[in-house]
């Protein structure tokens, strides 16, 4: 009996599939433009709230809305990274009728159904920190894209081994093995590799958000491949579990670590020279311009097809397609690392 | 001294060291070694604890999220840009605070009458939840050196998270064993109505059980957790499902009354150094996807063996006693 | 006398958990309703319950284990291998209503060899899940090398996200499970099974009930219904991917405990499961609607848990021992 219904169900789904759904029409934006002195709500989605990374960009977002005025700013997203949760988020700010939904894609696809219903319903919708599908939003508040960073990372490790010539095995060590966005880095870094012949990538390892296992993993790959010479940390939780093995290993110096992380959070390891540079940008600017943009997005100031707008204090920022240009990535080292504060 | 059941477990844990180390001698260099017994360290001090939780027949899933909260206490109360307190002060607060969690834990199980798997499920997720709440978005990167000297430091050559995990499996082998306590601990476990017959507590028992843990788990955070110098608020993400799975491995029984911590501890040496075991084998970049897999497979392996030599062993109990009676 | 009688009803109403329950719920609806009645508002409560189907789909055979004093861990891994293998058939160009049979046999093959471990081998439920619940999770990580299949087809998407005379189709083929998981748990001579499995599993034995393949059974229904989440939620999200269901497991058996169902066994009803499933997810919908934080969800999930069972403990006179 329970086999019969199995069956039934199976026949009741193919037979909805059958009468076809209306097929997705293009997505228009079709929120209405708030004028200057109406209050908006715009929420700001990361990929995994609790991250520093993240919060100081929440920061950044906050100086925005303060200046601008009228803005309500929420700041909320998954404690765990997870996907899921942050599709499930959109979902509910779609049906409050916010009026922008600014969203760090942890995951692009599982978020793009999300983000294409919030902007079917009247949501402006815009990406910033990482990318979603093109269709999914109106822009991307554009740091730095996969290719920069994975280029970026691979160049600033070979320029502290000596440039062009470097030589000696590298490791990477990821967040989880299924995150896009490593995955991503991890492409292009791989791409360049090659540039420097000398430099052999042994080890892929994941550290599952984990910053002790990160720490561990560091340690078992510098015994277990005498002839490391670099460590790519490219998990913000990662790196400094990473440099703190360096450190306790006494390989200062002798196994160089980089990544992608805060100044504030690495500052200890550049200083003591465990770290010879951390990649980054700017989190507070790109906090603040991507609030900028969704004021101006919301109030019709910002349109498509625009190559330029003014973005408060930033000044006026390019735009390429849709992506709004942040600026360059910086490369935090002893030498400056003391004038950034975030 | 190592019985049956135990010899699972080992038996796998010298095969898979053979291997590692005919591939790739660094293995057993001493400073390889001592890194992956301080690996193990927290996990063999909760699992302690832990062991003695399932053998009076309850199960504690919260220890990852308190270890959590623990540590992020721990660096709230210690730092100089926050609380600030002395370091002895914010040690012995973050102790006491993890046997009041582990207290609340056991309280909720035996005068509640919750269930243990629940009212831990309970705990597991609003830890967590209090965890992120507490540390509001940001790290904690100034720790005291004083602090971190109990993640780091060494006595007499050996790293301090070995003398404690040390003495914390010698006093648990001697409390299971040895103490009237432990008596009553099997006892109650193994056989709940008896025991409560012939007089015992068993909500005393329990009590102290799931208390033990708690501050266990503050013993570990603070030996492990001052080994990095930054501290985040995901900390212990998962440490509940390691350590039950060593308890469990390392041959204790779910339905109470049996388990050592000889076998739980040869179960984290064992499990604990898997990733380990990978990375030194140096397969290469496609062997990282199937980590998960032979972890797996590992806990799959030292269950079933452990399986099959307790059946043999009731089996040959059995026919012992046909023997006497035919 | 009639006091006497009113006592006896009284001790008699075996509904009592699934009052509180709804109960429970009500208050809630109405707080939200005042906080913000938007919430309450039909299409929205339609569409959120889109978050919620897959964990429905799985707490129904998660009951049944549960009855019988067993336990599930590895339903969320499950769903990931069935969704990795949904995602590889597609990729090799078969057609995703294909992979979503294959994806349900994946499902009912993972659940089988929980089943045999359980049954045959007589491992303890707890162990085996935690053994699998890694094992199945490290297959779909090899062998999908941890990446993500999307692009699926919007015909196919329809499973998902679409709606039958308004109803949403994961809600209908749930709301048809659920009917049929209520009425054999309830009136089947199997459940009848399970129950005595839970109370006594060694009476139930000896009374000449097929235990194993009773277990067989609910482990199997377990991991078809984990294939069909992962159906649904490759459906609904486009994405299949070796990390779908993480932390699933606990978030089921919260929801099937919340309901009512004794995890010693012998206890337990699909009614229970669906006010459990309802209340937890109304009040994760509800907080975040609220108060735009997650770290209160946590928080409110584990108390909600905890408080539901003590108050459920503190008026019963039943013993736990």
């Amino acid at each position: 009996m329970r086999q019969i219904a199995f069956v039934l169900l199976l026949a009741v789904c193919s037979i909805v599939s059958a009468c076809k759904e209306k097929t997705s029409k293009p997505v228009e934006p079709t929120a209405a433009l708030k004028p200057a002195g109406q209050k908006i709500t715009v929420c700001l989605l990361p990929k995994k709230k609790g991250l520093p990374y993240f919060s100081s960009c929440a920061d950044g977002a906050r100086q925005a809305a303060e200046e601008l005025g009228n803005i309500e700013l929420i700041y909320d997203g998954p404690t765990d990274g997870s996907p899921e949760k942050a599709a499930s988020m959109i979902d509910r700010w779609t049906f409050k009728k916010v009026d922008v939904i600014a969203v760090s894609p942890n995951d692009p696809n599982v978020l793009a159904s999300a983000m294409k219903q919030a902007r079917e319903k009247g949501v402006h919708v815009l990406t910033w920190d990482a990318d979603g599908l093109p269709d999914a939003r109106e822009f991307f508040v554009n740091q730095a894209t996969a290719r920069e960073i994975g280029y970026a990372l691979v160049d600033t490790m070979a320029k502290d081994l000596g440039g062009a010539n470097a030589q000696g095995e590298v490791a990477i060590i990821t967040a989880t093995l299924t995150a896009a966005n490593q995955n991503e880095w991890m492409k292009y870094m791989k791409e360049r590799l090659p540039t420097y012949p000398k430099l052999k990538l042994v080890a892929v390892k994941p550290s599952n958000e984990d910053q002790k296992l990160a720490f561990q993993v560091a340690q078992d790959l510098m015994k277990a491949y005498p002839n490391l010479r670099g460590i790519f940390a490219i998990s913000s939780v990662a790196f400094p579990g990473a440099a703190e093995a360096v450190r306790q290993a006494d390989k200062k110096g002798k196994v160089l670590v980089t990544g992608l992380s805060t100044p504030n959070d690495m500052r200890e390891y550049v200083k003591d020279g465990t770290v010879a540079s951390v990649v980054l940008w700017n989190t507070l600017d790109l906090g603040y311009l991507t609030i900028q943009a969704a004021d101006a997005i919301a109030r019709g100031k910002l349109k498509p097809g625009a190559t330029e707008w003014p973005a408060g204090k930033l000044g006026t920022k390019k735009i390429v397609g849709d992506n709004i240009l942040l600026g360059n990535i910086l490369v935090f080292t002893k030498d400056n690392i003391d004038q950034y504060k975030f | 001294m190592v019985r049956r059941r135990e010899f699972g477990v080992l038996a796998l844990l010298l095969v898979a060291v053979a291997i590692v180390t005919a591939v790739n001698p660094a293995f057993l260099a001493l400073d390889n070694v001592r890194n992956i017994l301080v690996q193990c360290a927290p996990t063999a001090i909760v699992a302690c604890g832990l062991t003695l939780v399932i053998v009076t027949r309850e199960i504690d899933i919260s220890v990852g999220s308190l270890m959590g909260l623990l540590a992020a206490v721990m660096g709230i109360l210690t730092s100089p840009e926050r609380v600030g307190m002395p370091v002895a002060a914010g040690i012995a607060l973050t102790l006491l605070l993890g046997a009041a969690v582990g207290l609340l834990n056991g309280v909720l199980v035996t005068f509640g009458r919750v269930p243990s798997i629940i009212a831990t499920l309970g705990m597991l997720t609003a830890l967590r939840g209090l965890t992120e709440l507490l540390m509001g978005g940001a790290w904690i990167t100034d720790l005291p050196p004083a602090l971190r000297f109990f993640g780091t430091g060494s006595i007499l050559l050996i790293p301090l998270s070995l003398w404690v995990a040390g003495a914390v499996i010698v006093c648990s082998m001697v409390l299971a064993r040895k103490t009237r306590l432990g008596l009553r601990i099997y006892a109650v476990g193994g056989n709940p109505l008896a025991a409560r017959l012939a007089g015992l507590s068993l909500r005393r028992t329990r009590l102290f059980v799931f208390t033990l843990t708690g501050f266990l788990v503050g013993v570990a955070t603070l030996v492990s957790v001052p080994q990095l110098s930054v501290i985040e608020s995901g900390i212990g993400s998962g440490f509940e499902l390691l350590v039950v799975t060593c308890v469990v491995v390392g041959g204790a029984s779910i339905s109470g009354g049996t388990g050592t911590i000889l076998g739980t501890v040869l179960a984290v040496l064992l499990l604990g150094t898997v990733r380990t075991f990978l990375i030194f084998l140096r397969l290469g970049d496609m062997s990282t996807y199937w980590e998960r897999a032979i972890q797996g497979a590992f806990i799959l392996g030292a269950v079933l063996l452990d399986h099959l030599a307790r059946r043999r062993m009731s089996r040959e109990t059995m026919r012992g006693h046909s023997a006497e009676c035919g | 006398m009639s006091l006497n009688h009113g006592r006896e009803a009284f001790r008699e109403f075996r509904y009592w958990h699934e009052s509180v329950l709804a109960a429970l719920l009500i208050a809630l609806l109405v707080a939200a309703g005042v906080a913000d009645p938007a919430f309450l508002h039909v299409g929205v409560q339609t569409e959120l319950s889109t978050h919620v189907w897959e964990l429905g789909l799985l707490a129904l055979p998660m009951t049944l284990i549960i009855v019988t004093a067993g336990v599930d861990l590895s339903v969320g891994a499950m769903m990931a291998l069935s969704a990795v293998i949904l995602g590889l058939s597609y990729e090799a160009g078969i057609s995703p209503w294909v992979g979503a049979w294959l994806a349900l046999l994946t499902g009912i093959a993972a659940g089988a060899i929980n089943g045999v471990f359980v049954a045959w081998v007589r491992v303890h439920p707890l162990i085996v899940t935690l053994a699998t619940l890694a094992a199945y999770r490290g297959v779909a990580e090899g062998i999908s090398l941890a990446r993500p299949v999307s692009g699926f087809p919007e015909s196919f998407a329809v499973l998902g996200r679409g709606h039958l005379a308004g109803v949403p189709i994961p809600g209908a083929i749930f709301a048809v499970t659920a009917l049929l998981a209520a009425v054999v748990l309830a009136r089947a001579p199997f459940g009848r099974a399970l129950y005595a499995i839970g109370n006594n599993e060694a009476a139930a034995r000896f009374s000449g009930i097929a235990v194993a393949r009773a277990q067989l059974w609910i482990y199997t229904l377990s991991g078809a219904a984990a294939g069909l989440a992962a159906v649904i939620f490759v459906a609904r999200r486009n994405t299949a991917k070796a990390d779908i269901g993480t932390g699933m497991e606990l978030d089921v058996i919260t929801a099937v405990v919340l309901g009512g169902t004794s995890i010693y066994g012998g206890r337990g009803r699909i009614l229970g499961t669906l006010l459990g499933v309802l209340l937890i997810h109304e009040a994760r919908e509800f907080v975040s609607w609220k108060w735009e934080r997650d770290e209160l969800n946590l928080i409110v999930i584990g108390a909600l848990l905890i408080v539901s069972v003590l108050l459920n403990s503190l008026s019963s006179r039943r013993e736990t021992e």
